[in-house]
C-alpha cells in the first residue's frame, strides 16, 4: 500500500471550549476531544487509525483550546506512535477549511503529497488507507468519506449527490430544509495540497466583495457575507458546495458504522461502538471474568488496570471503567462510562449512565437513564464529584459538578 | 484590626453565574460581592483581610491585587485542601489572625449582604466585655434557620435552636462575628461548625453576646434572594447616599447605572435595577427588578423584569425576559424571543422561546 513518493500528513480538528456546550456537563472538566470512549480519549481513535497510513510524516491537532490542556496527551501519543504529533492553537475559530489554511506553512513543512483532514467528533472505523487508494484513482483534489443514512435523519448533516459510476461529488448542501439525498458527509477527507489554493480563493473573493461593498453598499451582498471575516472558511458551504460537479471532489462510501458525537448520550453509544470494534482489532483490551476470581463480565467491557472491581460485581455489556475506580461487592454496571476515581459502593446499580470523575455512589443507590441516546435526558449524567447517598435513586437526570443528592430525583437538571 | 471572610466552595446555588467566576466575584449592585465586604472593613480601619477559600484561590488573588493597592488593604488567602466547615478555617488562618495586639478580629460570611454596621459592633463588643459578639437579624420564617435565644436587655446569648418547629424566637445568626483571639484556642484544625460546636460552648460560659443588626440583611447565595437583596440594598442606598442613584424622567424608583453605560431614547427603567459598566441599552427598552451585568447589550424594544442578565450577553429586539430568568455569561437571546424563567448556562444562543421555567444546558 502507498507508493514510495507518497508522504502523508493528518490534521485532526478538535474545536474549542465555547463550542462544546452541547457536551455539558462533561466538558466543564475536560476538553471534549479528551473525553474517554472505550477507555481512550475521543481523539485517540482517529489518531490510532492514522497508524495504518503508510508514509505518515506528522499528525497535527488544530483547535482553540489552551495548549496546556493537550500537552500531556500529545507528548505521550507521539512517543507511542513514533510519529510527531503537534497541537496547533488557533487564535480564534477559523472554520474547518480556514484552520487548515491558517497553519498551511506548518502543514506543508514536509512537502506532503496528501493531507488527511478528520473531525474529532465523529465515530467510525476511519478507513484511511482505502480512502487514499481511491483518491489516487479518482485524481481530484479531494475525496470525502460518505455514508447512506435514513432519509428522515439526513437533514441533520451535509447532504450530497455523487455520480454512481465515477463517484464524483455532483451536489452538496449543508443541513437542507427539504430532502436532497440520503448520502451524507462523514467529516473525514483526504486532499492534495491544491486544496489550499481553493481555500485561498474563497478568502480573497470575500475580501473583494467586502471592498465592493464599501463602494456600492450593495445590500444583498452585505447580507450574504455579513459577520464572516475573510479568514473564516467553512469546508462545506464555502468549498464543497461551489466546487461540486467540477470534477474536483470525489466520494468514498463506507458500509461500516458512523456516528457524530455531539452530546454525552451519543458518547455512551460511541463508546460501545468502539468497544465492539476492539473485539476485532485489539481484543486484549477487553475485560473478561466469570465471577470467581474477578467480576463477572458480559459483552464488551473495558476496565483500566488500576481499577478495583469486586469479584461479586457484574459488569456489562458496554461498560468502560477508567483509572482508580473502585467497584464494591454486589454492584451491577450496564451500558455506562465510569470516569477516573469514582467509588461505587456495595449493591449499587448503574445503567445507561455516565458517572463523572471522583463521584461517589452510595450503597443500594441506583443511577439510571432510559437508554435513548438522542433524548435530552435519555442518559443520566453525573458531573465531577457528585455524591449520591445510600439508597437514593437518580433517574433520567443531569447533575452538575460538586452536588450531593440525598433525595431521589427524576427527569431533572440539578444545577 | 484583621478580618476573615468565609468564602467557601463552589457556590453551586448561584449557578449559572458561578460557572464563570468564583462566587465572591459575582457582581452585585455593580461590584463584586466581596468588595462590599472589603470596603466596609476598610472603612472602620481593618488593615488585613484573610479569605478562607477552597476553590480557585489564584483567580481571586489575581482579581483582588488591583484593589489591594487602590483600597490600601492587605488581602491574603488561606486555602483549605478539604472543606473545614465554618470554624475550621479560623484554625487554619490562626497565624495570620493573631498579631499579638490582643485585639478582636471580624469574621464575615461571604454570602451575606447588609449595611455592615461594623463600627457599632466594635462599640458593642467593648461594652459587654465578653469573648465573642455576633450579629442577629429578625426574620419572618425563623423555622428555616438557626434561631438565637438571647437575654433582650444585655444581648447575652443563652442558646441556639436549629430549625425550630415551634416558635422560640425570630432572631437568627446573621453571619457577622467579632471574636477575641482567645476564641481560636477553642477551635481545632478539623471540619468544625462555629454555629453548632463553638458558639454554644462560649454561650454556656456566658461570654457570647448578640447585637440586633440595624438595617437590612439578606443571604444572596441563590438567584431569587439575589434579586430581593438588590431591592433591599438600593432602598438602603436611597436613605444613605441617594446621589448615587440614577434620576430622570425615564427612571422609576431606585436604579443604579454605571457611568460608562449608555441608555437610549424612550426607555423606562426601574424600580430596583442595576446596570453595569459598558452596557448598551438601546431605545424603547423596559427594565424592572433586574441586574444587567458588565458589557451587556439590550436591543430595541426589549422588556426585562425579575431577571439577571450575565456578563457580555445580548437580549434581542422585542424579546421579553422575565420570571427569574438567569442568563449566564455570553448568552445571546435572539429577536422576539420570550423567556419565562429560563436558566441558561454560559455561551449559549437562545433561538426559540422558553415558555416555562427550565434549565438550558
Amino acid at each position: 500500500m502507498g507508493s514510495s513518493e507518497d508522504k502523508v500528513v493528518a490534521v485532526i480538528m478538535v474545536g474549542g471550549p465555547t463550542k462544546g456546550t452541547r457536551f455539558r456537563p462533561l466538558s466543564f472538566n475536560t476538553p471534549k476531544p479528551l473525553f474517554p470512549l472505550a477507555g481512550q480519549p475521543m481523539v485517540h481513535h482517529p489518531i490510532s487509525a492514522c497508524k495504518r497510513i503508510a508514509n505518515l510524516a506528522q499528525i497535527f491537532l488544530i483547535g482553540f483550546y489552551e495548549e496546556r490542556e493537550f500537552a500531556l496527551y500529545v507528548s505521550s501519543i507521539s512517543n507511542e506512535l513514533k510519529v510527531p504529533v503537534r497541537y496547533l492553537k488557533e487564535d480564534k475559530p477559523h472554520g474547518s477549511a480556514g484552520g487548515l489554511y491558517y497553519f498551511r506553512d506548518l502543514i506543508m513543512e514536509d512537502s506532503p503529497s496528501h493531507i488527511f483532514l478528520l473531525n474529532c467528533d465523529v465515530c467510525c472505523n476511519f478507513p484511511l488507507p482505502e480512502m487514499l487508494e481511491a483518491h489516487k484513482k479518482y485524481g481530484g483534489i479531494g475525496t470525502l468519506l460518505v455514508i447512506k443514512v435514513s432519509a428522515e435523519s439526513a437533514n441533520e448533516f451535509g447532504e450530497l449527490v455523487a455520480d454512481p459510476n465515477t463517484k464524483e461529488l455532483l451536489h452538496y448542501t449543508e443541513k437542507p430544509e427539504t430532502f436532497v439525498s440520503d448520502l451524507i458527509n462523514c467529516g473525514v477527507y483526504i486532499f492534495t495540497p491544491e486544496i489550499l489554493d481553493a481555500i485561498s480563493n474563497v478568502s480573497s473573493h470575500r475580501e473583494d466583495r467586502a471592498n465592493l461593498r464599501r463602494v456600492s453598499s450593495f445590500e444583498a451582498l452585505q447580507l450574504a457575507t455579513r459577520s464572516l471575516p475573510k479568514d473564516f472558511v467553512r469546508l462545506d458551504q464555502d468549498i464543497l458546495s461551489p466546487l461540486a460537479g467540477k470534477k474536483k471532489f470525489y466520494t468514498y462510501e463506507t458500509m461500516d458504522f458512523w456516528e457524530q458525537i455531539k452530546t454525552p448520550g451519543m458518547s455512551l453509544k460511541c463508546s460501545g461502538l468502539y468497544l465492539a470494534q476492539f473485539r476485532h482489532t485489539t481484543p486484549h483490551l477487553l475485560a473478561s471474568g466469570d465471577g470467581t476470581r474477578s467480576a463477572k463480565v458480559v459483552g464488551d467491557v473495558y476496565i483500566h488496570p488500576s481499577a478495583k472491581v469486586h469479584p461479586t460485581a457484574k459488569i456489562g455489556p458496554n461498560v468502560s471503567i477508567s483509572a482508580n475506580v473502585r467497584v464494591a461487592a454486589g454492584a451491577r454496571l450496564i451500558n455506562c462510562i465510569i470516569l477516573d476515581d469514582v467509588e461505587i459502593k456495595e449493591n449499587a446499580v448503574v445503567l445507561h449512565a455516565i458517572v463523572g470523575w471522583k463521584s461517589s455512589l452510595g450503597k443500594w443507590s441506583r443511577v439510571q437513564g432510559q437508554g435513548d441516546y438522542n433524548a435530552k435526558l435519555g442518559t443520566t449524567i453525573l458531573g465531577e464529584s457528585v455524591g449520591v447517598e445510600d439508597e437514593v435513586v437518580v433517574i433520567n437526570s443531569i447533575v452538575l459538578p460538586h452536588k450531593t443528592l440525598n433525595v431521589s430525583v427524576q427527569e431533572e437538571i440539578i444545577l | 484590626m484583621k478580618a476573615l471572610i468565609l468564602v467557601g466552595g463552589f457556590g453551586t446555588r448561584l449557578r449559572p453565574l458561578t460557572l464563570s467566576v468564583p462566587k465572591p466575584l459575582v457582581d452585585f449592585a455593580n461590584k463584586p460581592m466581596i468588595l462590599h465586604q472589603i470596603e466596609a472593613l476598610k472603612a472602620i480601619g481593618v488593615d488585613e483581610v484573610v479569605l478562607a477559600i477552597n476553590y480557585q484561590p489564584e483567580v481571586m488573588l489575581n482579581f483582588l491585587k488591583d484593589f489591594e493597592a487602590k483600597l490600601g488593604i492587605k488581602i491574603t488567602c488561606s486555602q483549605e485542601t478539604e472543606p473545614l466547615g465554618t470554624a475550621g478555617p479560623l484554625a487554619l488562618a490562626r497565624e495570620k489572625l493573631i498579631d499579638g495586639s490582643g485585639e478582636p478580629f471580624f469574621v464575615l460570611n461571604s454570602d451575606v449582604i447588609s449595611d455592615y454596621p461594623l463600627k457599632e459592633m466594635v462599640a458593642f463588643h467593648k461594652s459587654h466585655g465578653g469573648e465573642a459578639s455576633l450579629m442577629v437579624t429578625k426574620v419572618d420564617e425563623p423555622s428555616k434557620y438557626g434561631v438565637v435565644i438571647m437575654e433582650e436587655s444585655t444581648g447575652q446569648v443563652e442558646r441556639f435552636v436549629e430549625k425550630p418547629k415551634i416558635f422560640v424566637g425570630n432572631k437568627i445568626n446573621a453571619g457577622i462575628y467579632l471574636l477575641n483571639p482567645s476564641v481560636l484556642d477553642r477551635i481545632e484544625l478539623k471540619p468544625t461548625s462555629i454555629e453548632k460546636e463553638i458558639f454554644p460552648k462560649i454561650a454556656a460560659e456566658k461570654k457570647l453576646y448578640a447585637m440586633v443588626l440595624p438595617g437590612f440583611w439578606m443571604d444572596i447565595g441563590q438567584p431569587k434572594d439575589y434579586i430581593t437583596g438588590l431591592r433591599l440594598y438600593l432602598d438602603s442606598l436611597r436613605k444613605k447616599s441617594s446621589s448615587k442613584l440614577a434620576s430622570g424622567s425615564h427612571i422609576i424608583g431606585n436604579v443604579i447605572v454605571d457611568e460608562t453605560a449608555k441608555i437610549g431614547e424612550g426607555c423606562l427603567i426601574g424600580p430596583d435595577v442595576a446596570i453595569g459598566p459598558g452596557c448598551i441599552v438601546e431605545a424603547g427598552v423596559r427594565l424592572s427588578r433586574c441586574t444587567v451585568m458588565r458589557g451587556v447589550r439590550i436591543k430595541k424594544h426589549a422588556c426585562i423584569s425579575s431577571s439577571i442578565i450575565g456578563w457580555h450577553s445580548t437580549v434581542g429586539q422585542w424579546a421579553r425576559v422575565e420570571n427569574m430568568t438567569i442568563l449566564g455569561e455570553d448568552v445571546h437571546v435572539s429577536d422576539e424571543i420570550y423567556s419565562n424563567g429560563g436558566v441558561v448556562l454560559p455561551h449559549k444562543e437562545i433561538k426559540s422561546s422558553i415558555l416555562k421555567p427550565e434549565i438550558v444546558m
